[in-house]
């Protein structure tokens, strides 16, 4: 694939919380407009590889490089990839103390420098499009789960970035409140964006994903388009797993 | 609605708080009648035989029965402010009444961003210090060694805050930093400060200083004990925005970061606004301890308030007087102090109930 | 050059040693102008005056002490005074601590009532202010012969209370008392320590009683055994003359400090109680009741010992910080440590010598404090779970 083709390129990458080994050998592949789903059990480093992604977490050896940049100590590239990636947490992480609006102007104004006239008209934009604009003077906690969330959503889109980081963003809410988060993300996908989601809604990635990744123990097992990936799992593990997931 | 039952739930309820069983009732008999003759022997002594004005003096001395309130009518000035010029006091007591407005306009929220909290300090405390020492505006000039009383508790008090706030966030920043050796050198910095105790800190920084400082910077004896002090605050004070950062969720800073904001945009605009939310009932607290230790500095050697309260009934004329002089220098340390605990109470309720 | 700062591996080791070189060169600044200064002014440094006779004498000491002895030995003096007061006022400080506290949680409103008046008035007035109160107050007293006078065999005046005593050495009553301490401590770690839970009811009564009988042999032995000779054991203040012969004199000056200090902590340690019983639950005592244990045994085997456990860490700051205010004794003449120390600045003028001397004193006595309360509260702390309402 040509490399201005190529979102995001891990190659050999390993990952040590002291001497526990977290991420082992990964290699993946995003391209720009590809949706990628992974999903494993707990403890298997779903979330601590997308969080290497934006340097959340400092991989120990083999190199990551997001839209052509190598991510490593070099503070600029550090600072350039978080701006082209937004993140949505599992627990929304909305700052407290700022109503709606102001947690999406936050980072427009101070990172990309716009002045708070434009930076609002962008966040009224996407507030809209997550379908909370009368919300824009509340504070986060007067808010729903669902609702935060889509703020959240929202926020990262403010500062306009070409790959979307979701880990898993529909963990925490109540059952009823999914559905609005999710068609806030399918929406986002049919759109073009580039997006890697942890998550074990299974649902969305049948609907929405290029590739699901079945990860393990800190591997990589299984990667494959959702037809194949939910009907004909080549693994055990994987089998195990889609049993266990899907069999409610 | 019986209009005969809330009298009756009242007298209820009167019983069981003070009457529900024996001991109880024994209790509250004991503690109440103990309670009133305290009251009584004090209302006799500082209302009924008191003696109220100075022209009474001679009423008052050994074998009067009761308080001698005439000292302070004749001693109040020394006590608020000490050897102040007798034509100037005027601005003295300005200038205290501004740090006492400025506080009170710290407490409403309006006030509550950094920029807005430190500017309305920094004016009003340069307003205090241009009244206090004049020179400029047609005011004669009145110099540091001149000032005392309240009004030197006052300027200490203020001038230890305004210092050590900014230093306390530094060193609460440093501690928490990544890098092991700032992290831990700032952490044995800050304990052991925090083990010495506040006076011999003062002493050393009036006494020691002179050695060890280059000449340029060795200063006014008062201008370094607040230094001194200062210093003991930002390590107590930063210990509390520590604590205050902790309890924040990580996954603030870590919104903060994948959003891109930078390191002193993360400190600035999400860490220290929680944080000191947070640890605002602490730093109230801390904040009136403060305002009470700098009754340390008449070791030192100061003209503050306890000093001039000493100096007010030590000469011959009223040195009976002394439960006089105290009680009232306690009153003003009183109303201070239980205005901003209060206020500390208020603000810990208020953040109580915004959380729920 | 300028791609390097922005490595973060190097900006973190450029700021690590960047910061400790500053300290370095601040510290290595700081010596060479004292140097200079002493050098100017003609002075000695070194710790060499330590073995120099003082000169002068303290009004309060509890080992032998007089103006032939060296600085190394006033300042142990000013030590000894120093955690003798330090002991006796955070005992007493505790004392009335519990006492306002469990005042302030009884129900009862007369109770909380003067409980919340006492914690106000004694919080909100500065330490230094009361210990100049009461100075003012104990020496005004009447002369000796109109003392007050408590049960014939303890008097007050404006020299100071006059205590019945013992005739014995201070040094048997000092080994006496940390026997006691020693005591003490092996006693509650008898009663709570885990290892000691499985141990059967009458076995660890035996051992306790045994604890205790133990202690009091080896006291009256050490006392006997350091019996002054040809001095009757018991000494009761008498009035002869103008003043009081016999028993023990606790100077004004030691009084007001123990005053103030054990009623301005009271209050401290008053609120901290307050919110350890706070911190309970009411469904813990709740449960206690369920089980038909009466409001006293739900009040010492429950809430006591969880509103203990909650509060240990601020306690110990509580009376780390206590300890520190003992600093006071110089407002009103007391020789404690740091009077101690100030006076001999005074005399010697080896200043720096001196003040490392005092901060390293209390920074070692404070560490110590700490690390010994901070065992104990690791041994006694809940694991697991946190209190739960």
């Amino acid at each position: 694939m040509p490399i201005s083709q190529t979102a995001v390129r891990i190659s050999q990458m390993d990952k040590y919380y002291g001497t526990f080994h977290a991420l082992k050998g990964i290699n993946l592949e995003v391209a720009k407009g590809e949706k990628i789903v992974v999903c494993g059990p707990s403890g298997s480093g779903k979330s601590t590889l997308i969080r290497c992604i934006n340097r959340l977490e400092e991989h120990q050896s083999g190199t990551i490089t997001v839209l052509g940049t190598e991510l490593d100590d070099n503070l600029d590239n550090i600072d350039e990839i978080r701006r082209e990636t937004g993140m949505v947490f599992q627990h929304f992480n909305l700052f407290p103390h700022m109503t709606i609006l102001e947690n999406c102007i936050l980072a427009p104004k101070l990172v990309r420098k716009q002045s708070r006239a434009e930076a609002e008209e962008v966040a009224m934009e996407y507030l809209t499009r997550v379908k909370i604009p009368e919300q824009a003077d509340k504070y986060p906690g007067q808010l729903s789960g669902g609702q935060q969330q889509r703020v959240a959503i929202a926020r990262a889109l403010c500062m306009k970035p070409e790959i979307m980081l979701f880990d898993e963003p529909t963990s925490a809410l109540d059952p009823e409140m999914i559905s609005e988060v999710l068609d806030v993300m399918v929406g986002l996908a049919q759109d073009g964006m580039t997006m890697i989601c942890v998550t074990h809604e299974m649902g969305f990635a049948r609907q929405v994903a290029d590739r699901v990744i079945f990860m393990a123990d800190g591997e990589i097992v299984e990667e494959a388009a959702p037809e194949t990936f939910f009907t004909t799992p080549k693994h055990e593990r994987t089998q195990a797993f889609l049993g266990q997931i899907l069999g409610h | 609605m019986d209009a005969t039952l809330p009298r009756q739930t009242r007298l209820r309820a009167l019983r069981t708080d003070y009457f529900s069983t024996r001991l109880d009732t024994l209790v509250t008999l004991g503690f109440g009648l103990l309670a009133a003759w305290v009251l009584w022997s004090l209302f006799d002594w500082g209302v009924l035989h008191a003696v109220w004005s100075a022209e009474n003096r001679e009423a008052c001395g050994h074998g009067a029965e009761g308080a001698c309130w005439a000292v302070i009518d004749a001693r109040w000035r020394l006590i608020f402010f000490g050897l102040y010029p007798f034509e100037e006091q005027w601005r003295s007591a300005l200038a205290c009444a501004v740090i006492v407005l400025t506080g009170g306009a710290s407490c409403a929220p309006w006030f509550w961003t950094a920029r807005r909290l430190a500017a309305l300090w920094v004016a009003g405390f340069v307003t205090f210090y241009v009244l206090m020492r004049g020179g400029i505006f047609g005011l004669t000039e009145v110099s540091e060694q001149n000032w005392g009383g309240l009004s030197l508790t006052i300027f200490i008090f203020a001038s230890v805050t305004l210092l050590g706030m900014p230093l306390a966030i530094v060193f609460a920043l440093l501690r928490r930093s990544q890098l092991p050796w700032i992290a831990r050198t700032m952490g044995v910095i800050i304990d052991a400060i925090r083990s010495l105790p506040l006076l011999s800190i003062m002493f050393t920084f009036a006494i020691v200083l002179p050695f060890v400082l280059p000449g340029w910077m060795i200063g006014d004896k008062l201008h370094r004990v607040i230094a001194g002090y200062a210093l003991f605050f930002a390590c107590y004070q930063a210990e509390i925005i520590r604590g205050g950062i902790q309890s924040l969720p990580g996954g603030q800073e870590e919104a903060a970061q994948a959003l891109g904001l930078g390191y002193w945009h993360r400190i600035g605009h999400i860490i220290l606004p929680q944080a000191f939310r947070n640890a605002l009932p602490a730093t109230i607290n801390q904040l009136v301890i403060t305002f009470k230790e700098t009754s340390l500095v008449v070791i030192i050697g100061f003209f503050e308030i306890l000093a001039s309260g000493n100096a007010a009934y030590g000469n011959s004329e009223w040195n009976f007087a002394h439960v006089e002089v105290y009680a009232f220098v306690g009153l003003i340390y009183f109303v201070f102090v239980f205005a901003l605990s209060r206020y500390g109470a208020y603000l810990e309720r208020r953040m109580a109930v915004a959380e729920r | 050059m300028i791609s390097l700062l922005r490595q973060k591996s190097f900006r973190d080791t450029a700021s690590q040693v960047g910061f400790i070189g500053v300290l370095i060169l601040l510290v290595v600044t700081f010596a060479l102008t004292a140097k200079t200064n002493l050098d100017a002014q003609g002075m000695t440094s070194g710790f060499g005056f330590l073995e120099r006779a003082t000169g002068w004498g303290v009004s309060f000491s509890l080992i032998p002490f007089d103006t032939n002895d060296t600085y190394a030995r006033v300042i142990l003096v000013g030590l000894l005074n120093s955690l003798f007061l330090g002991a006796i006022s955070l005992t007493l400080a505790t004392v009335i601590g519990i006492g306002i506290g469990i005042m302030r949680v009884s129900g009862n409103k007369m109770a909380e009532l003067i409980g919340t008046v006492y914690v106000e008035i004694f919080r909100n007035l500065p330490l230094l202010l009361q210990a100049f109160f009461w100075y003012a107050v104990l020496t005004t007293l009447p002369r000796p012969r109109d003392a007050l006078e408590f049960g014939g065999v303890a008097f007050l005046n404006g020299r100071g209370a006059y205590l019945p005593g013992l005739n014995v050495t201070g040094f048997s009553v000092f080994l006496a008392a940390i026997a006691l301490a020693v005591t003490v401590g092996l006693w509650l770690w008898l009663r709570s320590a885990r290892r000691f839970a499985r141990m059967a009811p009458h076995i660890k009564k035996a051992w306790s009683r045994g604890l205790w009988l133990g202690w009091a042999a080896l006291a009256v032995a050490l006392l006997w055994a350091g019996r002054i000779p040809e001095t009757p054991l018991l000494s009761i203040p008498t009035l002869k003359g103008l003043n009081f012969r016999e028993g023990i004199r606790v100077s004004p000056e030691l009084l007001t400090c123990i005053i103030a200090i054990s009623v301005y902590g009271g209050a401290y340690i008053g609120e901290i109680v307050r919110a350890g019983f706070n911190a309970v639950g009411k469904g813990q005592s709740e449960a206690g009741h369920a089980l038909g244990l009466s409001t006293w045994q739900t009040f010492t085997r429950i809430r006591l010992p969880l509103a203990i456990r909650a509060v240990m860490p601020m306690l110990i700051n509580q009376y780390v910080w206590l300890f520190k205010s003992t600093t006071i004794g110089i407002a009103v003449g007391f020789v404690d440590f740091f009077m101690v120390i100030s006076t001999s600045i005074n005399q010697s003028g080896q200043t720096l010598e001196l003040i490392a001397i005092l901060m390293g004193g209390f920074l070692v006595i404070n560490y110590s404090m700490a690390w010994v309360l901070n065992r104990v509260n690791d041994a006694i702390k809940l694991k697991g779970t946190q209190l739960r309402t």
